[in-house]
């Protein structure tokens, strides 16, 4: 008999299957945010939103201060509870490649998978784009889906200054995802969830991807910026 | 998370909270109809709980689709290719459809005083009722990720939920109709907010005691942005104040159980706010 | 002018590394590569189509990454790194990859406009561009009758290849200036007659350790992009070790093995500390001392003995203990380098700083060799003949008599000078230079002199934006974006030389025409038949023709197809091919490429000696000019100065009084400064270009309001907490702004980034976006509906006062002592005040810096046999 579950299908391990995943070394990210711009050229994403951001933290006493960045974009979870919440089908894994993709025409825009998400990894399209007529409808990050399918790597990868965001199938042994994934210490955000995340960090440190006390009493600079995203951006 | 201005919006508004309002009273009234057909002392409600039924299952509905930000594809959630079964919003899309579709059955039925047809369907009705709150309640704790909505209570706290502000709004439909119906209905109001109260000491616990991630969700709850609307209006205006009035003498009166009906409904307000919005609060900044 | 200015034989260099980079060292190939290639092409997401590619470079800021721009349905969509060239390896940095909305800016000018109410009242007219050519003819008709020198031309950015200058010097002025001295002109000056360049080019990737002297390499520096690639890839490959000197926590020093939060502008007295301790302790590569310099090592030693660690921590705050550390690490970590940018440079004095910072690797011997301090590569292009001559006459503000060492210029001080009537000015045009934000005084000084039609009769803006500058024009021409002009290009941004280009993508958008079409057309409507002798240096017939008068007979080039290669691949020689399983570029056996070293050390050939005489210093002189330097029976071209080594003692500086050797100044008013005053720095955020990307909507969002940065402690003697708003006020205005209290700043510093609070620059900049967009002919952006924030910062320039360095003529940008408050009941955020009188005291004191002013003296006392002011004047046309 075969097991009841209700999770999509795993990719990961697959003969014959692709399974691509994105290995992001922090020991190399200097902050430079150029991820984040060049993601949002090649989607014509709109103001307020992101596929891919890089928040930093700083942590230490003067003198001895550091500053961390830790991108982030949608894991493509190999177990991903943003397509099980989805009423109508319009997020879905494929299975060759484990990408988690969307139909925009079949999207409602219920934010369901928003809600189910524990990555904030997806976002509502606003009404207004530059140049792009999907509006209205949730979106993420692809994995650059329309790119790799056609051999070429992600377009942050392809412009990441540091070299710190790698790509690759991750059942190809010979990978360099691979290498990096079975030779070097590697986390995801939050493991506990059970999503299998399959983008893989190097020297992931604590402070960034744990909720710290500072979310309770945030700095008062940022919360203006908050109040007035909250107030001015409607998505 | 960091120190940097990428900002993310809560998924769920407070639209959402009041489809939960409206659904749950709109279940629960549906159910004081049905018990009409068993017991007596409802018979006078039978007619007005469940048009206000009817009416608040329409407001939700319209709720519910000017929420989506594609309100004309709300056909999709009953397209069969597009079915996904391990969606509860799926579920809860024919959960609706069909309480409604019995709903409108059921109005045709009374009108033809088929007393037969109209107490299978006020059964058939009832059960498909009950499946609203908990569906509404399965539609948060499906998310696992999120602080208090994770836990399991959630689908019978909303069934309580659900129950109070049926009863409360029942007491006023009810007037000063009945003596007995008055007693059940200050009965009904009592044990579920009685019941609801229970199950938020056991989710406050159980928030407080959870990792990062839920501690703080505690501590917003309970000090911070939701501090007022969850503690001060949720818990102890609008739970355990009429909890307190409909035990002491003026409770039993029909001016106090009102007033304890209104504090109910407002708390009942103020609960599904602060839970749908509670759960959301953290992971913003993540 | 960052066109880097090489006084190195560039043919020498070509010969050197050009043709020769198959010398690749053996490392094996591990990994098999990537699966996917790491760019090149495009797709839409959309529909999956190929998106067209058109190789060109980027010049979103001025570090030249080779770019491949992507055009679907006519628009440019998307940029990205041009992965066959070698600097860049197919990355571009945040601002690089948004580039595009140059291009598409809703508020940029699309047709020539007219000013019609008073000076930047706001007011204008469209009119032709014969109607704006013939009036800006007829002005210059009449101001070269007068005199040419009453022609201004200053700039910022040129990357016209030649065609600006040319341009004023086919006008005959030789009044054209840039804006190097609030660049980072006194690193140069610090540079240039030590080794030859005016930048040094430190092999990263193949280092052991790094010493960082205020460079935020991680964000900005020359060259921010093809640089960090390569110190991320020696931080992580090669665990070279990176520390950092800055007075904030930069994102570089963020990321830095250390971070020794200095205090501003004693770098130069920590480098010679350093140097102390290794002359002391015996560390010196006492050989290359020897062999290269013209010192030698007991000179040296002798010269260091004063400058103890102990002294070096008291004015800098840097342990005792961490200076001797430091100087042990650098001087056995081999190899190891240094590298600096405009913290050191940007003070009084930054000449010296920077010269004190370059003597750490000069000392040591890490000069050109693999992961150390090499010289920069870089390579040239021809320029269409006939030239037009060097103008007849020189200008008394471009000649500076105060500042003959300054060869960059000292033009921040020019609204001083023309105030005072120093020189007078009928015609101003600006190029691509916003002084009224980015120079210190801001409005209250250019704005000033800009609106005052005495000073300024007429001025013309060639620009594409109502930059604050052009906002006070009377005429503007619109000029192209750089996605739609041709301009050469080559940067020493990597250790190979190339060359490059930049080409039209798209068809230029409205009525804009590229600079060096307007700079033509405006010739010959000055001189249409030819009869004045103008016309005939403005021979082409359009931007590629002009390109191919500086390309096709490049030789290399030529035999690649000129700009027919360059056309295909933005880019020429192509070293190899990038490796998508290393980001690096591999020749034909899969290795990484490895560039030349020890450029000094190629020999000259028996044709290059013949007729050459060596002197006593052993310089190889041929027909007056030095060749190279003859060292042990050999015959080496040696470095690019006046005598082919490396002088650390800089004779030509002690003529003007000022110390020859390396030495350190005190900045004379961070003396006695009281307890509740700071230091105000400035800096340059990661995602913003000078005042250029306020109107680049993703950069923008991702950076748009510039709290100023104070120290926790600070705050809490203070009362200051996050969020609160704050006073700070210099010796000529105030500002107040929001605060932001953290551990990551020097407690002494409060630092207010640049980049923000404009007041022009269209309406996303201005945050006036309920204003109708498109006012000037362009598309609006729909996008611009989600824009969110409030808040656009505050602009620090009109509170910092001009400062020279009487040797480089550096502003002294992070020099200004302020006093830091909490805001009073009266003050609102976004207050700026400042007055044109204080500005003009603090002109006036720091002129008494300079070689001729009453203070030069009292800093020199070392100096004290120097013949004065007079002695150096009769040395006057000693060719700088
Ligand atoms: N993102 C971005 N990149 C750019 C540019 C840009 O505008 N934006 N502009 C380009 C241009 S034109 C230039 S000139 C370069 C400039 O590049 P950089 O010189 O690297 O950058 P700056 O921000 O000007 O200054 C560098 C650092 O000096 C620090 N500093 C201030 N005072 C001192 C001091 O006394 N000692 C030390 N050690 N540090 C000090 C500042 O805190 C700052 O972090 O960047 C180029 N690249
Ligand atoms: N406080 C403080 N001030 C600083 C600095 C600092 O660190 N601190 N940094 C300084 C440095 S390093 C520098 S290099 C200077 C830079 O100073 P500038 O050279 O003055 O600065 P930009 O912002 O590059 O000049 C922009 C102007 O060029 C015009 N423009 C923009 N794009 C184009 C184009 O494509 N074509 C034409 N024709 N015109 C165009 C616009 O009118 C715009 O106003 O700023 C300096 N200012
Ligand atoms: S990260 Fe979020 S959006 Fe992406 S696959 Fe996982 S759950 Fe879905
Ligand atoms: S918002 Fe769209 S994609 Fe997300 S769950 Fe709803 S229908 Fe599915
Ligand atoms: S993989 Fe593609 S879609 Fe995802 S963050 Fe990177 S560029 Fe954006
Ligand atoms: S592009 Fe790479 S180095 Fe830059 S912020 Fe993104 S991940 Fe980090
Ligand atoms: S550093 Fe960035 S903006 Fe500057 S040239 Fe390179 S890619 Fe363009
Ligand atoms: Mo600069």
């Amino acid at each position: 008999m075969s097991e009841l579950r209700l999770s999509s299908i795993e990719t990961r391990g697959v003969p014959g299957k692709k399974r691509y995943a994105m290995v992001i070394d922090l020991r190399r990210c200097i902050g430079c945010d150029a991820c984040m711009t060049a993601c949002k050229a090649e989607f014509d994403v709109p103001v307020g939103v992101f596929r891919t951001w890089v928040p930093y933290r700083v942590v230490g006493t003067y003198p001895n201060v550091r500053k961390h960045f830790m991108p982030r974009l949608c894991n493509h979870c190999d177990d991903p509870p943003c397509v099980r919440a989805c009423p109508v089908g319009a997020t879905y894994k494929v299975e060759d490649g484990g990408f988690v993709l969307q139909h925009y025409d079949r999207c409602i825009g219920c934010k369901a998978c928003m809600a189910s998400c524990p990555y904030n990894a997806r976002f509502m399209l606003p009404k207004s784009r530059t140049y792009t007529d999907i509006t209205s409808v949730v979106d993420k990050c692809t994995f650059c889906h329309h790119r790799v399918t056609q051999g070429l790597a992600p377009a942050c990868v392809v412009t990441c200054i540091g070299r710190a965001r790698i790509f690759g199938d991750l059942n190809d042994p010979a990978s360099e995802v691979s290498r990096l994934v079975s030779t070097l210490p590697t986390q995801v955000l939050r493991p506990e969830e059970g999503t299998k995340p399959h983008v893989f960090y190097i020297g992931l440190d604590r402070h960034n991807s744990e909720f710290g006390r500072a979310v309770y009493s945030p700095l008062e600079v940022l919360e203006e910026d908050r109040q007035a995203f909250n107030k001015n951006h409607g998505a | 998370m960091g120190d940097f201005n990428i900002f993310h919006h809560m998924p769920w508004s407070s639209t959402y909270s009041i489809y939960f309002f409206t659904i749950g009273i709109s279940a629960a009234l549906f159910f004081m109809s049905t018990l009409s057909w068993y017991r007596e002392e409802f018979r006078p409600l039978r007619a007005s709980a469940f048009y206000l039924s009817f009416v608040l299952l329409a407001i939700s509905g319209l709720l519910l689709i000017s929420d989506l930000s594609k309100p004309a594809r709300f056909l999709n959630i009953m397209n069969p290719a597009y079915l996904n079964f391990t969606s509860p919003l799926a579920w809860g899309g024919l959960n609706l459809l069909s309480f409604g579709a019995v709903s409108v059955a059921y109005f045709f039925m009374m009108r033809k005083n088929d007393e037969g047809t109209s107490r299978k369907l006020a059964v058939l009705g009832s059960l498909l009722a009950l499946g609203l709150p908990i569906y509404t309640g399965f539609d948060l704790t499906v998310h696992q990720n999120r602080p208090v909505w994770n836990t399991p209570l959630m689908p019978i706290l909303f069934v309580a939920l659900s129950l109070v502000s049926g009863a409360a709004v029942a007491s006023f439909l009810a007037g000063g109709k009945s003596e007995k119906l008055h007693v059940m209905l200050r009965r009904f109001m009592l044990w579920s907010a009685g019941a609801v109260g229970a199950m938020l000491i056991s989710l406050l616990g159980t928030t407080a005691y959870g990792g990062s991630g839920q501690e703080l969700t505690f501590m917003f709850m309970t000090s911070g942005a939701l501090g007022g609307i969850f503690i001060g209006v949720g818990i102890l205006l609008g739970t355990a104040a009429p909890i307190l009035l409909l035990l002491a003498p003026f409770g039993r009166q029909q001016g106090g159980m009102m007033l304890a009906a209104l504090l109910l409904l407002v708390g009942g307000m103020a609960l599904r706010y602060s839970i749908l919005v509670g759960g959301q609060i953290v992971q913003t900044y993540f | 002018m960052d066109m880097l200015n090489f006084k190195i034989s560039r043919r020498a260099f070509l010969q050197a590394s050009a043709a020769t980079t198959a010398a690749a060292a053996a490392s094996p190939r591990l990994l098999r590569a990537m699966e996917v290639e790491l760019g090149g092409k495009d797709f839409s997401p959309v529909n999956y189509t190929e998106r067209k590619a058109i190789p060109t470079t980027c010049h979103v800021c001025n570090i030249q990454d080779g770019a491949i721009a992507y055009v679907e349905n006519g628009r440019i969509v998307k940029l990205e790194g041009n992965p066959e060239h070698v600097s860049t390896r197919g990355r571009l940095c945040a601002k690089g990859n948004s580039g595009m909305w140059y291009t598409y800016n809703p508020d940029r000018i699309l047709y020539p406009l007219k000013r019609v109410g008073a000076r930047g009242e706001g007011k204008w007219k469209r009119i032709t561009w014969d109607e704006a050519l013939a009036e800006i003819a007829q002005k210059l008709d009449a101001a070269i009758k007068e005199d040419p020198n009453t022609v201004m031309l200053k700039w910022g950015r040129d990357r016209t290849g030649g065609a600006i200058v040319r341009f004023i010097k086919t006008l005959g002025s030789a009044t054209m200036m840039n804006h190097t001295s609030v660049c980072e002109s006194s690193k140069k000056i610090g540079m240039q007659p030590t080794w030859g360049p005016d930048i040094e080019t430190p092999d990263f990737a193949n280092t052991k350790y790094i010493l960082n002297f205020g460079s935020n390499v991680m964000e900005a520096a020359y060259f921010h992009n093809p640089y960090v690639q390569r110190v991320a890839e020696g931080m992580a490959d090669n665990k070279a070790k990176l520390v950092t000197f800055d007075v904030r926590l930069s994102n570089t020093a963020g990321r830095s093995d250390e971070w020794i939060p200095v205090f501003p502008g004693t770098d130069g007295a920590v480098a010679l500390a350093l140097g102390h301790v290794i002359l002391r302790d015996d560390l010196q590569d006492s050989d290359f001392i020897n062999t290269w310099t013209n010192v030698t090592v007991e000179e040296l030693k002798d010269h260091y003995r004063q400058f103890t660690p102990e002294w070096a921590s008291k004015l800098s705050g840097v342990p005792v203990e961490t200076i001797e550390r430091i100087a042990h690490e650098f001087a056995t970590t081999k190899p190891a380098t240094t590298y600096t940018y405009r913290g050191p440079a940007k003070h009084l004095y930054g000449a010296y700083n920077e010269k004190a910072c370059m003597m750490l690797p000069i000392m040591t011997g890490n000069i050109e060799v693999r992961g150390g301090y090499c010289l920069p590569r870089g390579m040239g292009y021809q320029q269409p003949q006939p030239e037009p001559p060097k103008p007849a006459k020189p200008s008394w503000m471009s000649d500076h008599p105060d500042y003959p060492l300054a060869e960059h210029k000292v033009a921040h001080l020019v609204p001083f000078w023309i105030a005072e009537g120093k020189q007078k000015i009928n015609v101003y045009f600006t190029y691509m230079d916003n002084p009224v934000y980015t120079n210190p005084g801001a409005q209250a000084v250019w704005g000033k002199m800009f609106r005052d039609e005495k000073l300024i009769p007429f001025y013309v803006s060639m620009s594409t934006v109502m930059g604050e500058e052009t906002a006070l024009a009377d005429i503007i021409l619109p000029d192209c974006m750089y996605l739609e002009r041709w301009e050469p290009e080559s940067m020493p941004n990597s250790l190979w030389p190339w060359l490059g280009f930049r080409q039209p993508v798209i068809k230029p958008l409205g009525e804009t025409r590229e600079t060096r079409i307007i700079l033509r057309d405006i010739i010959h409507k000055l001189d249409p038949d030819g009869s004045r002798g103008m016309k005939k240096y403005w021979n082409f017939k359009d931007g590629e023709d002009y390109m191919r008068q500086q390309f096709d007979n490049v030789p290399g080039l030529k035999e690649a197809g000129g700009v027919d290669f360059l056309k295909k691949h933005g880019v020429w020689p192509i070293y190899g091919k990038l490796d998508p399983a290393s980001g690096k570029i591999v020749d034909k056996t899969g290795r990484p490429i490895e560039p030349e070293y020890g450029l000094h050390k190629k020999e000259l050939s028996a044709a290059d000696m013949t007729g050459a005489v060596v002197e006593k210093n052993g310089t190889i002189m041929k027909n007056g000019k030095a060749i190279g330097v003859q060292r042990k029976g050999r015959n080496y071209v040696g470095f690019p100065t006046h005598d082919r080594i490396i002088n650390v003692r800089v004779d030509e500086w002690a003529e003007y009084g000022f110390n020859p050797m390396p030495t350190f100044k005190q900045i004379p008013w961070h003396k006695d400064m009281k307890d509740d005053e700071m230091i105000l720095t400035t800096y340059k955020f990661n995602v913003h270009v000078q005042s250029r990307t306020a109107s680049v909507k993703w950069l923008a969002e991702i950076a748009h309001s510039n709290p100023a940065w104070i120290n926790s402690e600070t705050g809490r003697k203070l009362g200051i907490k996050t969020g609160d708003l704050v006073r700070v006020e210099s010796k000529v205005g105030y500002l107040v702004t929001k605060a932001y209290v953290f551990e990551g700043i020097n407690p002494k510093v409060v630092a207010i980034p640049i980049g923000c609070g404009h007041w022009e620059y269209g309406r996303l900049a201005s945050l006036k976006l309920k204003e109708k967009g498109g006012a000037w002919g362009a598309q609006d952006d729909p996008d611009l509906k989600n824009v969110w924030w409030e808040d656009n910062g505050v602009h620090p320039n009109l509170i910092i006062p001009v400062v020279a360095d009487p040797i480089g003529g550096s502003q002294g940008w992070f020099d200004t002592v302020v006093k830091v408050t909490k805001a009073g009941p009266n003050d609102k955020y976004g207050d700026v005040q400042a007055s044109w009188e204080k500005h003009v005291d603090a002109f006036k004191e720091t002129m008494r810096y300079a070689y001729t002013g009453d203070l030069h003296r009292k800093m020199h006392p070392e100096m004290a046999s120097w013949g004065g002011p007079d002695s150096a004047r009769h040395k006057e046309g000693g060719g700088h």
